[in-house]
């Protein structure tokens, strides 16, 4: 569960990148965060992996205020997310295989078990036979599909996704999509920042919208979707 | 979610997580990749130790040098030429010590007998000085051996017989012990003999010697200079190539840190290039100190023949090569750690960028 308390987050004075956003998100959920460029989206999704520090409020995740997490613990916390790119951020210079690898690499896994995980996360995003390609061979869908599987190789308990289909056309971003879905309904809890408001009419999943950095609205979803992903509105704040 | 700390924040790793021997067997079905991609598998089957944390690093680090062959061959070059005059420096500076050591140890100081004095007695007192502390040897010079030198040497052995008889004395030639040899030490030697009343007078010169141990004491203190100056220029070259090297790496470094990598994670491997730096531009440097002293071994030979000395440059033993190699690594290390301490590179490290 991801717990937001009266969050600010402030670059220099008086110029907020959030203003006291609160909202909860039960377990298995699946969550757009909406908005215009500059709404405070990435700095929402930076505050939950801890790339920044919020100004003002608490962020509880799962019981664990962040708050209290050190310096030095920061990295195992982001172990346990999965982040999904706009511009996938792969390494050109290493395999579709390596890139899925890094993750596990980085939690010190076992070589056996780093092969077992990468070959099952790249089968489950359809790319199984592309394990040893370069990245660059992939068209953008492809390489979207790369930068979930490196998210979810790990098994993470949540997946922060950045405008995965920021660069995607209407068709590939549908795929992407059934993919994040196909995650959450696993159990991992799935958010999604994106102001693309095709798919948001597309899958009608509960939303939270973001507009200068206030929490300006929220959406609860198509019943179905909310049953799914057990969210219900009143669990926003 | 839970945040552990050591080990304990690895997943358990399920019995069920084994080696599959034939990766690639699912590949087989979709056609132009089959090739390449059971190959390059196969590849990586003998690469399973570049998936620890460790071997990645290590993996990383090579993979650099490979890429970029030649400016990774002109920096190791740099590298191994800037400190092969140290090398060098090091290893002579043995020969040299033993130059030093050779041309004092061969002084002596001779102490001339009273013409009273008989041989019987002249060569009891060699005798005893030699047990005494500060000489390592004695030899004793009886009058009718002096003047058989005298006349072997010169060619006034006429005039000498003219005066009838022997005028030449006894003398006892002194040979100083060289390990505890210094200029009071031998003044203080000279003046004791000279109280000795068997003896009429004490003769000794170290000026030449004081003064080839001047020129070489200098010759040492600017060679170390040079050598500490070379060093200092050799890290600093390290301190640049990890600079530039974190710079080629930032986007790596930038994902790994989204990905989770703790702060080891992300210097491991510029540590891990710098200690291969340093290894392999030690190596070269070893060898092109050993070039240098092969080619400047015949013409020293040449110049110690010409004043009559047996000076001779020696070769290296295995031990200083393998110093030189690890003070190379070392300094390759340290070369990283600089560049990883600087403030602008530790900015590099914690950019906030990706999301």
């Amino acid at each position: 569960m991801i717990q937001f308390e009266n969050v600010s987050l402030e670059y220099t004075t008086d110029q907020y990148a959030l203003r006291n956003v609160s909202f909860i998100l039960p377990d298995g959920s699946f969550t757009f965060l909406t908005g215009h460029s500059g709404a405070g989206k990435s700095s929402l999704l930076k505050l939950i992996a801890r790339l920044e520090k919020p100004t003002a409020g608490d962020i509880i995740i799962d019981g664990i205020d962040l708050s209290r997490v050190k310096p030095r613990q920061e990295h195992k916390l982001r172990q346990q997310m999965g982040l999904v790119f706009q511009d996938n951020q792969l390494l050109d210079d290493r395999s579709v295989f390596d890139n899925v690898a890094l993750p596990l690499i980085i939690g010190g896994y076992r070589y056996s078990e780093i092969k077992t995980r990468v070959k099952a996360a790249l089968k489950r995003v359809g790319l199984g036979h592309r394990a040893y390609d370069e990245p660059l061979s992939l068209s953008g869908g492809e390489q979207q599909r790369v930068g979930i599987a490196r998210a979810v190789v790990a098994k993470p308990r949540l997946l922060l996704a950045d405008e995965p289909t920021g660069n995607l056309d209407a068709d590939i971003s549908a795929e992407i999509m059934q993919l994040l879905m196909q995650f959450s309904a696993s159990g991992v809890s799935v958010l999604v920042a994106t102001h693309d408001t095709g798919l948001l009419d597309t899958f009608d999943f509960p939303r939270i919208q973001l507009h200068q950095g206030k929490l300006v609205d929220v959406h609860a979803g198509a019943p179905r979707n909310r049953t799914r992903a057990q969210f219900t509105s009143g669990e926003f704040a | 979610m839970a945040i552990e700390s050591g080990k304990s924040a690895k997943r358990p790793r399920p019995p069920s997580a084994t080696r599959n021997p034939n990766p690639t067997a699912h590949q087989n079905t979709v056609g132009a990749h089959t090739t390449l991609a059971m190959s390059d598998s196969d590849a990586r089957q003998s690469k399973a130790w570049t998936y620890s944390r460790r071997g990645y690093a290590l993996a990383q680090s090579f993979r650099q040098l490979r890429r970029r062959k030649l400016a990774s061959l002109s920096t190791l070059l740099v590298f191994g030429i800037t400190l092969a005059l140290p090398a060098l420096i090091f290893f002579t500076a043995n020969s040299l010590a033993a130059l030093g050591n050779r041309s004092v140890g061969e002084e002596s100081i001779t102490a001339y007998l009273t013409m009273q004095t008989l041989d019987l007695d002249g060569a009891a007192l060699a005798q005893r000085l030699q047990s005494q502390p500060g000489i390592k040897a004695t030899r004793y010079v009886s009058r009718d051996e002096a003047l058989a030198l005298f006349n072997a040497q010169t060619q006034i052995n006429q005039a000498v017989e003219l005066l009838g008889e022997n005028p030449l004395p006894g003398a006892i030639i002194v040979y100083p012990d060289t390990s505890a040899l210094n200029e009071s030490a031998i003044a203080q030697l000279a003046s004791q003999l000279d109280q000795l009343t068997a003896v009429e007078r004490v003769q000794f010169d170290l000026r030449w010697v004081k003064r080839l141990q001047a020129v070489l004491n200098l010759g040492r203190t600017i060679g170390w200079v040079l050598a500490g100056f070379l060093t200092l220029t050799a890290l600093l070259v390290i301190g640049n190539t990890m600079r530039l090297e974190l710079l080629r790496r930032q986007n790596e470094l930038e994902v790994s840190r989204l990905l989770g990598a703790s702060r080891s994670f992300l210097n491991r491997p510029i540590l891990y290039a710098g200690a291969v730096y340093g290894f392999i531009g030690g190596v070269l440097a070893c060898g092109i100190a050993l070039l240098a002293l092969n080619g400047l071994r015949d013409p020293t030979a040449e110049l110690s023949a010409l004043y009559s000395g047996g000076f001779e440059l020696l070769l290296p033993t295995v031990s200083q090569l393998l110093m030189v190699v690890a003070g190379a690594t070392i300094l390759g290390l340290a070369g990283a750690i600089v560049t990883l301490c600087q403030p602008k590179t530790q900015f590099l490290q914690n950019r906030r960028t990706g999301i």
